[in-house]
């Protein structure tokens, strides 16, 4: 079994992530070749986006003018996004590695996160969007890449963790289970923050 | 042994199933018409009955007294069947239940059209129908609990607690909630005023989403994933603790509807840590499913429904989640009258009720005709579409619910709103849009099941399949 991953797996895996399945099914990879080499660059595309995008153009929430927020109060936003990011990939990995066991898949720790790297690529691709921050053509934009996410979670997993289809198609639900439930918790944290007046001030 | 062979009465349970899927896709229609009026007003053409106010208690109503109650009718006379080992106590009363029930929802649907509505959500028919409803449920109950009481077998099993429960509580919540003086034939004023009435008004608006939404479709969960999976509930224990629990607790989680209104601040204050608690209980149930269906994954290959019941798991999870969370009040008070209400209800809806519901016909109608499903391909297609659907249908309304309640809460410097209200409202036309897609895909996919239903029991038509003999547990032949 081979315990490296090819730098242009990234690339690859978007025009054929067949082939990247089967590859990774064979390898081993070390949790932080993985982290370091993929991960944690692709958390850092779509907040330097969203600062991008913000700073010059604005964001657009639909009943205003643009949104321009000072970068004092933009940097700290962008570094958090790249937190939660980060916090979002590795427990995500975690939780899967720790659900592996429920469903015979392999337990590793890289391959969990390369896992996460397989379905976060199109995401981090359509993050791209955040340029132009219009809150409506963001949602257009990356909901089709969050089908697609979707795609290849439930298509990748079983090949890349050396499980049945059905058994794939349970810890995939599992984990989409997983992921609204925190997705929906940094929804909630987020609101009550701001709430409470810790945020950008829009005056809220 | 019994001198006559016993057989369970399961036509009426046929009869209740596709009823079910007839008012599902009628009350879906209905839903999807008032999403497109939220894009297109003037799509009313200026008649009453397609208005906004009128279609939407339909759309509701249909929804939980339509398709749910007649699924929950039929997976309980079903299931307490098979759990009790003797057939149901009283056929005539079920079959007659089961059919005014049917002529209940159709004229009750058409008074709301006719724009007779008492004006309580989810409690909006009026007294004569809220009477016919106390009769036909004590009906229910009647069915339901002297089939338990003859049961051959001295344990009662969970999912009939939950079903029990569902029908207690619901005929409590139901008589209180509708005490009213009647004016005329069509027009009646609460007993309850003020704030005392919309505490009881969402004591009763809770708890119909408590024990029918979620207590009644666990009883379906609780007997159907089981056998959908062949082997036993994975904790039997965590299932009757998780009943206990969740039936204490959610009872009390009412006032979170009202938080930062009129109501005693306590009365929130209790509302809210109720609901929390909640949570618990909630995950108890969901941990259990998923542990059950998970070592089970082979049956997956040759049944297409069960993979609707591992999702309306992953849904349930969400649904149990974001509900306690959104009942906190710092995130309540962006959260409140915005759509990510109506995203939340759905996630609920479409994810829970609907797939559950979904992935049970699956697996019982071809069981109860004696045949294969018509089609297990459009059954699978069906599931891509019921997942696309909900997924775009929250995700819109989060986008929606999230902008509302930050622009809403939005000062200027002199402290004035920065946006009005109907510049805000104007915004959320391309989620409304966005939503109305999420809608007809989630719709298609329950045209498609009904046909495909339709169209297993229509190919059964020339062979009348008589309901299996009643399983004499423990009776020595």
């Amino acid at each position: 079994m081979r315990k490296t991953i090819a730098s242009w797996l990234f690339i690859r895996l978007l025009v054929k992530p067949a082939v990247i399945f089967d590859e990774l099914s064979e390898t081993r990879p070390s949790p932080y070749v993985v982290f370091f080499r993929f991960l944690l660059w692709m958390a850092l595309a779509p907040p330097v986006f969203a600062f991008i995008g913000a700073s010059q153009f604005g964001w657009r929430l639909g009943a205003a003018e643009p949104l321009y927020l000072s970068p004092g109060e933009l940097i700290p936003i962008s570094v958090a996004y790249f937190a939660v990011l980060i916090f979002g990939f590795v427990s995500t990995a975690l939780v899967s590695q720790w659900m592996a066991t429920t469903y015979g898949a392999r337990s590793s720790l890289g391959i969990h996160l390369a896992m996460v790297t397989i379905v976060v690529a199109p995401l981090v691709v359509g993050s791209a969007v955040h340029l132009f921050p219009h809150i409506f053509i963001n949602v257009l934009v990356l909901i089709p890449a969050l089908i697609w996410s979707m795609y290849l979670l439930y298509r990748g997993l079983p090949v890349v963790l050396q499980i049945s289809p059905e058994r794939g198609m349970l810890m995939s639900s599992a984990l989409i289970g997983w992921l609204l439930v925190a997705a929906v918790s940094f929804l909630g944290l987020m609101v009550a923050l701001w709430g409470r007046g810790i945020g950008p001030s829009i005056g809220v | 042994m019994n001198p006559v062979t016993e057989y369970y009465h399961d036509r009426v349970v046929t009869f209740l199933v596709m009823c079910s899927m007839i008012w599902a896709v009628l009350a879906m229609s209905a839903g999807v018409y008032v999403a497109a009026e939220l894009v297109w007003p003037t799509i009313d053409f200026g008649q009453q009955w397609l208005s906004f106010g009128r279609l939407r208690p339909l759309h509701t109503n249909g929804i939980v007294f339509g398709f749910g109650v007649s699924a929950l009718m039929a997976t309980a006379f079903y299931s307490v069947q098979r759990t009790c080992h003797v057939p149901l106590r009283l056929p005539r009363i079920a079959w007659f239940t089961a059919v005014a029930w049917q002529l209940g929802v159709l004229a009750g649907g058409l008074s709301l059209l006719a724009g007779i509505n008492a004006g309580k959500e989810y409690a909006e028919l009026e007294w004569p129908f809220d009477i016919a409803i106390t009769l036909l449920w004590v009906c229910f109950g009647l069915v339901f609990f002297t089939t338990i009481a003859k049961r051959r077998i001295k344990p009662i099993y969970v999912s009939n607690w939950f079903y029990g429960g569902l029908i207690i509580v619901i005929a409590m919540l139901h008589i209180v909630n509708s005490l009213a003086i009647p004016a005329t034939l069509f027009k009646s004023y609460s007993l309850f005023a003020g704030a005392q009435d919309a505490i009881l008004q969402w004591w009763y608006g809770h708890n119909a989403v408590g024990f029918l939404l979620t207590g009644g479709f666990l009883g379906m969960m609780y007997y159907f994933l089981p056998k959908h999976a062949d082997r036993p509930i994975w904790s039997y224990r965590l299932s009757i603790v998780a009943f206990w629990a969740f039936t204490y607790s959610y009872i009390w989680a009412g006032p979170h509807h009202l938080h930062y209104n009129s109501i005693p601040d306590w009365v929130q204050n209790l509302g809210m840590v109720m609901s929390l608690i909640l949570l618990a209980p909630s995950w108890a149930t969901m941990i259990n499913g998923i542990m059950t269906v998970s070592s089970a994954w082979r049956k997956l290959r040759t049944d297409p429904a069960l993979k609707f019941i591992v999702l309306s798991l992953a849904f349930y999870g969400l649904a149990t989640f974001e509900g306690p969370m959104m009942a906190i009040k710092s995130v309540n008070v962006v959260s409140h009258f915005t759509d990510w209400t109506i995203g939340h209800v759905h996630s609920g809806a479409l994810g829970w009720n609907a797939m559950i519901t979904f992935g049970t016909f699956y697996f019982l109608v071809p069981r109860l005709v004696g045949t294969e499903l018509y089609s297990v391909r459009m059954a699978n297609t069906h599931f891509w579409l019921a997942l696309a659907g909900t997924m775009l249908y929250i995700l819109a309304m989060w986008g929606a619910g999230v902008s509302q309640g930050l622009l809403w809460l939005s000062l200027d410097e002199l402290g004035e709103l920065s946006f009005s209200f109907k510049d805000i409202m104007a915004s959320m036309t391309p989620y409304y849009a966005l939503r109305l897609v999420a809608g007809l895909v989630f719709l298609t996919g329950a045209a498609m099941m009904l046909f495909n239903l339709f169209m297993t029991i229509k190919g059964r038509r020339t062979v009348a399949v008589e309901p299996p003999p009643v399983v004499a547990y423990g009776v020595q032949a």
